[in-house]
């Protein structure tokens, strides 16, 4: 290590191209070209694999690890066939659903909270210990009070990513909206943004429509044993329809009834709004297998459950190497979508 | 009141005391008003003591006042008060009337410019500039049409920057983005708090010289804050020199205003004694506070 501190010029010539390659290594924040760091990212994954296979290289007694702890990796990877034949994709599908499902919900109602909550700051101090609270609840331990509100079906499974996102999301947005600079919304005012209330309302109601829309259909399509055709006739339906509703124009009439806030807080918080989204998404994605472990029928917490029961194990590798894939993938394409809606943002916030 | 005497002739810069004149409409006035913060409490802070004046509102023609004083004298908050910004907004005592009523919440009749130019990060120069406009529900067509023509009275090139970002610009070209917004909506008073104070010298002379043009067809009383006292004396027609804190108006003096470009103006000897001149008088206010002992 000491020639990493030599500043002698003629050291660098001396060195070769893997010295210099090292001296670069130890550089503070030296930036590594993109070839670089791929590489260097293989070059993990290759060691990762080559340790797995070290431990589990030989057959009965001479393997480190026995097969029952540790499948080999290519027992891992042969098993891939078989696990996608026990409705690999089915299994994705469903699980992304119902986090999707959950975490539309929370995002529909803590987005706009929290903006509210951000702007108008009695409303935020109102809110703020159903906020503490839900951000310092530990998460699994809603898992048995979902079971007894919602049952051991779907709902309770969305309910669960709902009940676990909504706090944290709230949070975001309020901090969101708070952080855009006083004098953006000094600027709109001597501009002569003000409230507007027709323009909000107009807005207002084509929203509270969809909210209205979700909580009637949504709700009776994610009920196990009920039928819409049935649904539609009963009084809960519209009440529900009706409080959807109003919970729209709960929500944004406040948001939309103002410039100030349509104009210039509600766009300028925005970018910070979705990148906590993608990253709640990503946590959401995680707990969802804490709820599918339970009553496993589809999903991926569902394969990984009976993996572990009934074998094969190897399937438990293969799904968690998937839902890590997925849930980057995911997160990949929403900072694409981030950086097509935001292209006066200079670089995506990783 | 300051008499200061330049030999007459070759002297494009006058300095002489304020008539009071009380015949004309008062466009904005200001009298013992005082602005006290956490009153009662230990962090109690004196921003300004009895700051009392008026500005007329000359027809068609509009003052340009400059506002000069050592660092936290208050100035910003006298800008504030008329513009009807909190937490300076509103007054703990005193009258501040602008127009003859007393002031309200901000609005788009008195424009302000800050010093960081504010220009919404997510909105295109154009839409920057017709922002006002657009809060005024004037139809999409006109509004950009009219904030196209602005870009050019500030001297940007439309074609070239009414798509782009505020990111994408200089700070002199945001400068002048947040200008065009202010005028656009034909304010009556234009505040403007160290608006080129984040410029380079170069930049800065080629905005005065914007701002004097632009105003002589504004007609508007524009408000002027600005630690550089060249930049006041080559801009303003009157001056407000303040005291340190707590601030108040220690001198008024008009000012011939300027009949060439900046740069030009920096070179005239008389000029440079102007600017000498209120320098000094700068330094007396600061140095002894008619109000209140200079706090230690």
């Amino acid at each position: 290590m000491a020639d990493l501190d030599s500043k002698t010029p003629g050291a660098a010539r001396r060195r070769g191209w893997l010295g210099n390659w090292w001296q670069r290594v130890g550089t503070l924040r030296d930036v590594p070209t993109q070839l670089e760091g791929m590489l260097l990212s293989l070059a993990c994954i290759v060691g990762v694999l080559v340790i797995w296979w070290i431990i589990t290289v030989g057959d009965g007694d001479h393997r480190l690890v026995d097969a029952y702890t540790l499948p080999s990796p290519a027992a891992t990877f042969a098993s891939f066939p078989l696990l996608w034949e026990r409705g690999l994709s089915l299994g994705a599908l469903t699980s992304l659903s119902r986090v999707f499902g959950g975490f539309l919900m929370a995002a529909a109602i803590g987005v706009p909270l929290g903006l509210i909550s951000g702007s108008y700051l009695r409303v935020g101090a109102f809110f703020k210990p159903v906020s503490i609270f839900g951000r310092n609840v530990p998460i699994a331990a809603l898992i048995p009070l979902t079971l007894i509100w919602f049952g051991t079906a779907d709902v309770q499974k969305v309910m669960f990513i709902f009940l676990a996102a909504v706090a944290f999301i709230h949070f975001d947005s309020s901090s969101a909206a708070r952080a855009v600079p006083d004098r953006f919304l000094e600027t709109a005012y001597t501009l002569g943004a003000r409230r507007n209330w027709t323009k909000g309302l107009r807005l207002c109601v084509i929203i509270a429509l969809a909210y209205s829309m979700v909580a009637s259909l949504g709700w009776s399509l994610l009920q196990e044993h009920v039928r819409l055709a049935a649904d539609v006739k009963s009084a809960g339906f519209w009440l529900r329809a009706l409080l959807g509703f109003a919970l729209g124009i709960g929500l944004w009439f406040p948001l939309l009834s103002h410039q100030v806030l349509r104009k210039v807080v509600v766009p300028m918080a925005m970018p910070d709004v979705v990148n906590s989204l993608r990253l709640l998404f990503g946590l959401a994605f995680g707990y969802i297998m804490l709820a599918e472990v339970i009553n496993p029928k589809h999903g991926l917490g569902a394969l990984i459950i009976t993996s572990q029961r009934q074998g094969p194990r190897e399937h438990i590798y293969l799904c968690l190497l998937i839902i890590a894939l997925l849930a980057w993938g995911i997160d990949r394409f929403i900072l694409m979508i981030q950086r097509q809606a935001f292209p006066y943002l200079k670089y995506g916030q990783d | 009141m300051a008499r200061i005497d330049i030999p007459a002739g070759s002297a494009p810069c006058e300095i002489a005391p304020v008539a009071a004149n009380g015949t004309l409409r008062r466009i904005v006035e200001f009298d013992r008003v005082s602005k006290t913060y956490l009153p009662g409490t230990r962090k109690e802070f004196t921003a300004i003591r009895d700051v009392t004046f008026h500005v007329e509102d000359k027809p068609d023609v509009g003052e340009f006042i400059g506002m000069l004083g050592p660092s936290g004298c208050g100035k910003s908050t006298v800008l504030r008060l008329i513009a009807g910004l909190a937490p300076h907004f509103p007054a703990t005592s005193g009258t501040v009337l602008v127009d003859g009523v007393p002031a309200e919440g901000p609005g788009p009749d008195r424009g302000f410019v800050f010093q960081d130019y504010a220009n919404f990060p997510n909105r295109t120069v154009l839409d920057n500039v017709a922002f006002g406009l657009e809060c005024a529900h004037v139809p999409q067509k006109e509004r950009l049409e009219r904030a196209w023509e602005w870009l050019g009275k500030v001297g940007l090139n439309a074609k070239n920057d009414a798509y782009k970002f505020p990111y994408q610009l200089s700070g002199g070209m945001n400068q002048r983005v947040a200008i065009a917004r202010t005028l656009i909506l034909g304010p009556r008073i234009i505040l403007m708090d160290e608006p080129f104070g984040a410029l380079d010298p170069g930049t800065r002379q080629n905005m005065q010289d914007l701002l004097v043009a632009l105003w002589k067809e504004l007609e508007a009383t524009v408000f002027f804050v600005t630690h550089d006292v060249g930049e006041a004396v080559f801009l303003a027609d009157r001056l407000y020199i303040f005291s340190p804190s707590p601030g108040s108006i220690v001198q008024q003096m008009a000012i011939t205003p300027p009949d060439r470009k900046s740069v030009e103006m920096q070179a005239v000897p008389a000029f440079q004694q102007s600017v000498r001149e209120v320098r000094h008088l700068l330094d007396q206010a600061g140095r002894v506070s008619p109000t209140a002992p200079t706090p230690a």
